[in-house]
């Protein structure tokens, strides 16, 4: 196998490989800005520098040549090489940073050329805590500044595009953002302006960076150049918690990671998955943070003349529970629910099925021409094939009407059917309703009794994307009904981390009142004197799995080992 | 004809010829008959390898400023496959002090174009785009003409002169950037896109313009192609310097009396060039010292020019090196800091700003020399701008970065105690 010498250690290799990226997937660290494993290589910072050289062949024989040590002899490139876009030969020697004065002197003195323009804005800018310059400079820079002359100046909060802000004093010119535009969202809305010194991105006179992900550049900007307008001067990153998660706002179900302060999420970023979005996201699904902090429905409601008034849990429990049991099983309609989790729904059917009731219905919510190709679909809702793969019986508008209109008692798990134009409001006028939601929305007020349960952000739980990838969330704030000490799947505070205070976990503001919808199915199921127990998705999950074989093999610990799995073959085609 | 013998020189680039960037002219005076030669004469050459073999045996150094002989470049355009290949010819000329190029273009278009059409058929190429500085725009009207009429009488276009070989020539023209002369930079300007140098590998040669085969040659280089065609390789390579043969378009500037482009063979004594070719020092003035060959070319003081010729070994032994011969006299009145500073100005307006130490570097250096310039510097700053030369040399995409370091690091070494004279006295006691 070609072998290649890094620092005097062998590795062998295979391949094309771009020696940066080597060095890095070995546990070596370089310094590098503009190289992004998802683009082209440009080599424009200057960053990576490290020596290199090649062992010296006999031309007849083919021979390595031998020193008098016996060592092989080492032709070295007469200048520093940038790592980044050379790509590894058979017998390469490379000295970094480590190992090489010369080096680690260039580096240093590539950090000093990037300072030396850069503004002073770390206490104030948003990029500070995880930022590469910031980062780098503390490691490879240099101590102290001999740039005693005038910095450039260059314009400050320029509203590129209603979601991304520039501050063209602190690009350092890396085209990262112009080649994002070029090479992955394809928009070719960036370019760099003037030149040297006096650079910057720009979109084109007259038009708006709009890019439907154009947010991409703030995350990939390694320095506060770019920001976001909705973010920024929220919070400094150290004072959030990072909790990986799935984007529910489309069916593609990019991962992501949540932002948690004080048990608000404060922002979304994506979380790399080389099987679903690669390093990205679209900007509509970070837009989605506000669902978990805003207009959500807080403890129960109960209808009492058309008006919904808020009641206890207890005897909203009690209600329900009676409704149930005076009604005949044959007209209760459980309808489950894409945009409900699969431990969900599952719990539903369970519930349904143990009542004797019919198997619950379900509409997808796909719009069609949509998707764009890339990562958004035109499926609506994260989990329309795991309703379909648990059995969930699956209803146009029109037949879903019928259903609702020879029915008595509907059960509905989150999915705001009138908002979405499925159902109208009149459908549901002499019905008893029982709603499980998360927002209060048009279908929330027509419940005749409206119970709050956890989101994606509060519980563990799964979604199957369009192309049957099975994925999973984890809470990533308190509710008023959790505690995170007894909840095995909570992600760690930064306290627990880092031992820092700076912990989203220790408040009690902010915690909804709702409660995991398959922990209310237990208590009711318990009250029925059915024989119900669910108690948390991990155990869920592993019941499906065991019972339905679309789901076999598949756990938490699996999904977690492989960032998610995938439940059998191509992509459904997506049926409106 | 040897380089001592100049006097006797009779001008073959840019002749005495009225009216010869007339096409009708050009042809009367043995015009396109290198290129008849090239491609109908088999019996002179057999093939396009045969006109490569000849211009490589000619050695016909770069005339860009690297120097780099011409068909041995030629020989790395990988074997035809078919599709399209490019050769771009290198019109930009904007090194300041280097303005030859011009004069080919207003007095002798064709015989670039004839050259142009040589290479062409030597490497097989499909299309030739040249690309001239956009403050040209009268020399881009003028080529455009001349292109022109060499389609009309069928020099240029499908099956020339019925040998089965075609090709295309487009003009193309720069918006004020002194970058897009870098050879692959141009390359993205000719694309349509922004000036940024490309990374190498690959090369031209490789993947060039639109991803295909390129060859890039400055325009006085090839316009020294059919002379070697009509008079043979040895002809050539017997004007002037060993090493570094054939005619040379010296753009003398400065403080001489006749400042202008002269045609002479390689390897004329500066000294020559000077007091005879260009009139002798304005005023009476004493030399203090040089730029030979562009504003990148490190400077010579005055002293340092014993017995050296326009030729790359002298230059090279003395110190600096022969560029694009765009030679720059200055006399004993001339302010080497402002001179200097001058210099790194150009160099940070002009920086295309992809690679960090060039775009921060040279901003640096001109700040600093702004500085020393207004009387605010310190000798500490003298040493700075040395560091910052060697943090910038060798460390970027294109050559840039080393042009704007070198005049800083050899100027500042070879009048040091002009620059420490402009800077403030220490503050400090002496111990
Ligand atoms: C910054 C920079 C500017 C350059 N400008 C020019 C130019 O204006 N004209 C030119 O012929 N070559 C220029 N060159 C050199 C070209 O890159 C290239 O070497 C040359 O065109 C090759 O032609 P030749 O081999 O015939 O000399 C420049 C190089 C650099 C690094
Ligand atoms: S704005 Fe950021 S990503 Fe874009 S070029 Fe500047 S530093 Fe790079
Ligand atoms: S060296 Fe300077 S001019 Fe050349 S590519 Fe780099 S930044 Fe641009
Ligand atoms: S990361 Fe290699 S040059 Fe920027």
């Amino acid at each position: 196998m070609p072998e290649v010498f890094i620092d005097g250690k062998r590795f062998e290799y295979e391949g094309e490989q771009r020696l940066l990226q080597f060095i890095l997937d070995n546990g070596m660290e370089i310094p590098f800005f503009c190289y992004h494993p998802s683009m082209s290589a440009p080599a424009n910072c200057r960053q990576c520098m490290v020596k290199i050289g090649q062992p010296k062949k006999d031309r007849e024989t083919g021979e390595f040549e031998l020193d008098e040590n016996g060592e092989r002899k080492i032709v070295w490139f007469p200048k520093l090489q940038t790592a980044c876009n050379t790509m590894i030969a058979d017998g390469m020697v490379v000295l970094t940073q480590e190992t090489d004065e010369l080096v680690e002197r260039a580096q240093k003195d590539t950090l000093e050329f990037i300072l030396a323009n850069h503004p002073l804005d770390c206490p104030i800018c948003d990029q500070a805590g995880e930022c590469p310059l910031q980062i780098q400079t503390y490691k490879y820079g240099p101590e102290g500044s001999r740039f005693e002359v005038k910095k450039v100046h260059k314009p400050k909060r320029v509203q590129l595009g209603p979601r991304v802000i520039l501050d063209a004093e602190r690009c350092i010119n890396c085209t990262r953002c112009v080649r994002f535009t070029d090479e992955i969202s394809k928009s070719h809305q960036l370019t760099i302006m003037q030149r040297g010194d006096k650079n910057y991105p720009v979109t084109a006179p007259g038009r708006e960076f709009d890019d439907a992900y154009s947010l991409n550049t703030v995350d990939i900007c390694p320095v506060g150049a770019l920001t976001s307008a909705d973010f920024r001067f929220k919070a400094r990153v150290w004072e959030m918690n990072q909790t990986p998660s799935i984007d529910i706002s489309n069916g593609k179900g990019c991962n992501i990671d949540l932002w948690t302060r004080d048990n608000l999420i404060l922002r979304i970023t994506p979380r790399y998955n080389e099987a679903v979005n690669d390093h990205w996201m679209p900007d509509i699904g970070r837009e989605a943070y506000k669902l978990f902090n805003e207009n959500r429905v807080q403890r129960p409601a109960q209808k009492l003349d058309d008006e919904q008034i808020n009641s206890s849990w207890n005897n909203a429990f009690e209600t329900l529970a009676e409704k149930i049991e005076s009604t005949d099983k044959k007209e209760i309609l459980f309808i489950g629910s894409p945009h409900a989790s699969v431990e969900e729904n599952y719990s539903l059917m369970t519930l349904a099925n143990l009542l004797g009731a019919k198997t619950p219905v379900f509409t997808t919510n796909i719009i069609e021409g949509y998707g764009d190709g890339f990562l958004l679909d035109d499926d609506q809702a994260p989990n329309t094939n795991g309703c379909r793969l648990l059995g969930l019986e699956e209803k146009d508008a029109k037949s879903l009407k019928k259903e609702v209109k020879s029915a008595k008692l509907i059960v509905l798990l989150n999915d705001n059917l009138i908002d979405r134009e499925v159902l109208e409001a009149g459908d549901l006028n002499d019905k008893f309703v029982a709603v499980f939601a998360t927002n209060r929305t048009e279908t929330s007020k027509v419940a005749n009794i409206l119970i709050p349960v956890t989101t994606a952000a509060e519980h563990a739980a799964s979604y199957v994307n369009v192309d049957k990838r099975i994925q999973r969330t984890f809470p990533a704030k308190e509710t008023k009904y959790t505690d995170r000490r007894l909840d095995i799947e909570m992600s760690e505070g930064r306290l627990d981390r880092y031992g820092t205070s700076f912990d989203n976990w220790v408040t009690e503001d902010n915690k909804v009142d709702c409660i995991p919808f398959w922990n209310f199915v237990s208590q009711l199921g318990e009250r029925l004197g059915l024989k119900i127990e669910l108690r948390n998705g991990r155990e869920i999950l592993d019941e499906i799995s065991n019972k339905i074989p679309a789901f076999s093999g598949v756990s938490y610990e699996e999904m977690d080992v492989q960032s998610g799995i995938s439940l059998g073959g191509k992509k459904e085609t997506v049926k409106s | 004809m040897s380089s001592a013998d100049w006097k006797n020189y009779k001008p073959v680039l840019i002749p005495e010829i009225k009216d010869l960037h007339k096409i009708d002219v050009y042809e009367k005076n043995g015009g396109y008959e290198a290129l008849k030669q090239v491609l109908t004469d088999k019996k002179k050459f057999d093939g396009p390898k045969s006109v490569i073999d000849e211009v490589k045996a000619a050695n016909i150094r770069g005339r860009g400023g690297a120097g780099f002989n011409a068909g041995l470049k030629w020989s790395f355009m990988p074997p035809a496959d078919g599709g399209p290949r490019y050769l771009a010819c290198n019109g930009d000329e904007s090194e300041p002090g280097t303005f030859k190029d011009r004069k080919i273009f207003e007095y002798n278009p064709h015989i670039f174009i004839e050259g142009a059409l040589i290479a062409a058929y030597a490497m097989q190429i499909t299309s030739i785009y040249v690309y001239i500085r956009g403050e040209y725009i009268d020399y881009v009207k003028m080529m455009e003409k001349a292109v022109q009429d060499a389609y009309d009488k069928g020099y240029i276009g499908k099956d020339i002169l019925g040998s089965g070989f075609n090709v295309e020539f487009h003009v193309t023209y720069g918006a004020g950037a002194y970058i897009c002369g870098e050879e692959t930079s141009m390359l993205e300007s000719i694309e349509g896109k922004r000036g940024y140098p490309r990374v190498k590998p690959p090369f031209p040669a490789q993947k060039g313009l639109w991803g295909r085969p390129t060859t890039i040659n400055n325009i006085e280089t090839l316009s020294c192609v059919p002379l070697v065609i009509k008079n043979g390789a040895s002809w050539f390579s017997e004007i002037g310097a060993k090493n570094h043969p054939g005619p040379i378009l010296y753009g003398i500037s400065g403080h001489v009396n006749r400042p202008g482009v002269y045609e002479l063979p390689s390897g004329v004594p500066v000294h020559d060039l000077i007091n005879e070719v260009a009139g002798g020092m304005r005023n009476g003035k004493k030399l203090k010292a040089i730029i030979p060959g562009g504003s990148s070319t490190p400077v010579l003081r005055a002293d340092q020019l014993e017995g050296v010729s326009m030729d790359s070994d002298s230059l090279r032994e003395a110190g600096s090196m022969l560029g694009t011969a765009g030679l720059v006299v200055m006399d004993e009145d001339t302010d080497m800091v402002d001179v200097l500073w001058r210099i790194a100005h150009f160099y940070h307006h002009e920086s295309c700003g992809q690679c960090t130490p060039c775009r921060d570097g040279t901003g640096w250096l001109e700040k600093i020399l702004l500085k020393i310039k207004n009387g605010d510097g310190e000798v500490k700053d003298l040493d700075l701008l040395l560091d910052i030369t060697t943090q910038m040399e060798g460390r970027t995409i294109c050559a840039l970065a080393d042009a704007a370091a070198w005049p800083v690091r050899h100027t500042i070494t070879r009048f040091r105690d002009e620059f420490e004279a402009r800077c403030k006295k220490s503050v400090h006691a002496m111990a």
